[in-house]
């Protein structure tokens, strides 16, 4: 078998950690490279060219095929007039952007932008505040601590249809555990349709989704904590700063850029939510939770005008780009990185 | 009272705050747990029981065996969550194999290959992670309907990679970049060819990363039900994500099937939870801070 002293090497590691380089086979190596000289050296290189192409084939067959082909197709039904008669065929008639401006009209599709924009930012304020505070909390000493920590990530696994119907069973008018318990203790007077009124649908929603992230901002923060050195900590102590302070003037500026690139993709999962909705409210009472994707999703599959949806879908998908200058440059160390091999 | 007994008192009351919290994120799990052993009589009362009330089987029975559809009418399969289950498997499974042969020697390439491109495919690779599913399941219904694949299952399972490839390609190449060279190296100089090297020394390497993406495609794909709905809108099949939306659908009969075929949709990821715990906290954190 090629590569025993490699292999040997590799067993007595324990899985996930780094072995150490086998310096036989590195010297020999570069014994090797020698030996053969620049000729072979290149035929190697460029049979390892091709062998990395043909490593990469199937993902950039699957890029093409499931992200670059709809994203460009989308753009075209953006622009044709298309029903469910035409949408198997490769041409449909013209529509300039006629799509779009009856888009922008739409009532119904404003209302969604105004939503999403709501829910998200909603969403986001409500998921970074719990999630620090539970991170802050997971980070002192305490019994239980690494029970608790282990499952507060259990929200994150439930599918999302189920999370929707979880919620929308909790929040019944009548028999829902949230009314009954807020009525037990005092806090309303009366049960509260949460989601059968236009003003509490969006609320409840929200709240629903801020369940769901918690967890990921919580884990993300979390981990973040813990590469804050305990000098620098004990150093703001000793100078006398408070609680607030050491949080406000010390911890949170050495894990801002954590917060940041967390908090940026909280906004990529938001902006897209979309089985949440459908399984507690489906857009409803009066559209009241209709966002950009629940209403896309009911102009193409309900409706079947798939233009006016591409074109909802280009705009949802714009405001999800709007920020990927910004997320590559918070994934620099990634990007900087790819222009080497590793070690 | 000694500052010992104050240290000791505060990291109770620390304990006492985060099972609280601990038990309000676990609370809906746990209501629709016990909301599924009751019978529908008691889930259309207006009280919540907070402990089963009338504990009883029933729900549970109609997801196994369908609703009975009249009195005189034999049992009928159409409601039936078992084959639900078994598409949802056949989804999950395939969403992960499909994940893990594109993305394993992906990440290898784009980590070990010295490739001017490189750059360009990681770029491209963030960015696909931010388009929203919504707006890929609508092309890609007619792009589907157009090869011949909607209403099929590898239509579906092509549609749910788009959550876990990228992700995997991602978390894979860092994982595999931080491996010395040398380890590749040296497999070349005793004569492996690059495929060689790649199954024998690569992937059992990054075992442990690939258990982590595999996780990860699993429960992407069985929870999955934005392109359920979409790309199965007229297949004879549907995964339990789907069968729930139409219990949903008529859930004036139905609510306390919904809460069972709930349930039985969280099974995989509690047994993943207690079989695979640490590669899920992986997963959750590797995308973001090592991705």
């Amino acid at each position: 078998m090629p590569g025993r002293a490699t292999q040997g090497s590799m067993d007595s590691q324990a899985e996930g950690a780094l072995p150490a380089p086998p310096r036989i086979g590195a010297l020999a190596a570069l014994r090797t490279a020698r030996r053969r000289g620049p000729f072979s050296r290149l035929s190697g290189s460029r049979k390892q060219q091709l062998a990395g192409w043909l490593f990469l084939t199937p993902a950039i067959a699957y890029v093409l095929f499931a992200f670059a082909t709809p994203i460009v197709y989308n753009v075209a039904l953006s622009f044709e007039h298309d029903s469910l008669s035409t949408i198997g065929s490769i041409s449909a008639p013209w529509a300039g952007i006629s799509n779009y401006t009856a888009m922008f009209h739409d009532p119904i599709a404003q209302s969604a932008i105004v939503h999403t924009l709501v829910f998200t930012v909603g969403s986001l304020a409500g998921q970074f505040i719990i999630g620090l505070s539970l991170a802050l909390l997971f980070s002192t000493q305490f019994p239980g601590r690494t029970v608790a920590r282990s499952l507060v990530i259990v929200p994150w696994l439930v599918p999302l249809i189920v999370t929707g119907v979880m919620f929308r069973f909790m929040f019944q008018q009548e028999g829902g555990a949230v009314n009954q318990i807020l009525v037990g203790t005092g806090l309303i007077h009366n049960p509260v349709d949460w989601l059968g009124t236009t003003n509490y649908a969006l609320l409840t929603v929200t709240i629903a989704n801020i369940w769901l992230g918690v967890p990921f901002f919580t884990l993300l923060l979390y981990s973040a904590l813990q590469e804050v050195p305990a000098e620098v900590k004990e150093a703001a102590m000793i100078d006398g700063a408070n609680p607030w302070q050491r949080l406000r003037l010390v911890t949170i500026p050495m894990i801002l850029p954590v917060i940041e690139i967390t908090v940026l993709l909280g906004f990529v999962f938001t902006v897209k939510v979309f089985d949440l909705v459908i399984g507690m409210t489906g857009g409803g009472p009066a559209n009241a939770t209709q966002l950009i994707s629940t209403w896309s999703y009911a102009l193409g599959f309900q409706q079947f005008n798939f233009g006016e949806a591409a074109a909802l879908n280009n705009v949802l998908l714009v405001a999800a780009l709007v920020c990927s200058p910004l997320y590559l440059l918070l994934s620099r160390d990634q990007l900087r990185r790819s222009s080497g091999t590793g070690r | 009272m000694s500052t010992h007994q104050k240290k000791t008192a505060l990291r109770w009351l620390r304990t006492l705050v985060a099972f609280t919290a601990v038990a309000i994120m676990l609370f809906p799990i746990y209501s629709i747990i016990v909301a599924s052993f009751e019978s529908t009589l008691t889930l259309f009362s207006t009280q919540f029981h907070f402990f089963p009330y009338h504990p009883t089987l029933d729900n549970y029975r109609t997801v196994v065996l369908g609703t009975q559809s009249g009195p005189a009418a034999a049992v009928t399969a159409s409601g039936s969550q078992l084959g639900h289950v078994l598409t949802s498997l056949e989804i999950a499974l395939g969403t992960t194999l499909l994940t893990l042969v594109i993305s394993v020697p992906a990440a290898y390439a784009l980590a070990k290959y010295r490739m001017r491109t490189t750059i360009f495919f990681i770029g491209a690779l963030l960015l696909a992670q931010i388009v929203p599913s919504i707006v890929l399941a609508t092309s890609l219904f007619a792009i589907l309907l157009k090869v011949h694949l909607s209403n099929t299952l590898p239509g579906v399972i092509i549609a749910d990679g788009t959550y876990a490839v990228p992700f995997g390609i991602l978390v894979l190449r860092a994982f595999l970049f931080s491996l010395p060279n040398e380890l590749m190296h040296s497999a070349r100089v005793d004569g492996a060819s690059e495929w060689q090297t790649f199954r024998m020394i690569v992937i059992p390497l990054a075992r442990s990363a690939i258990i982590t993406v595999a996780v990860f495609a699993f429960l992407a794909g069985w929870g999955d039900f934005i392109f359920a709905l979409t790309t199965l809108n007229g297949a004879s099949f549907e995964p339990i994500t789907l069968g729930i939306y139409s219990f949903l659908g008529n859930y004036q009969a139905n609510w306390g099937a919904v809460m069972a075929a709930g349930v039985v949709a969280l099974v995989p990821a509690g047994v993943l939870l207690v079989i695979a715990q640490r590669y899920i906290a992986t997963g959750l954190t590797a995308g973001a801070v090592k991705g």
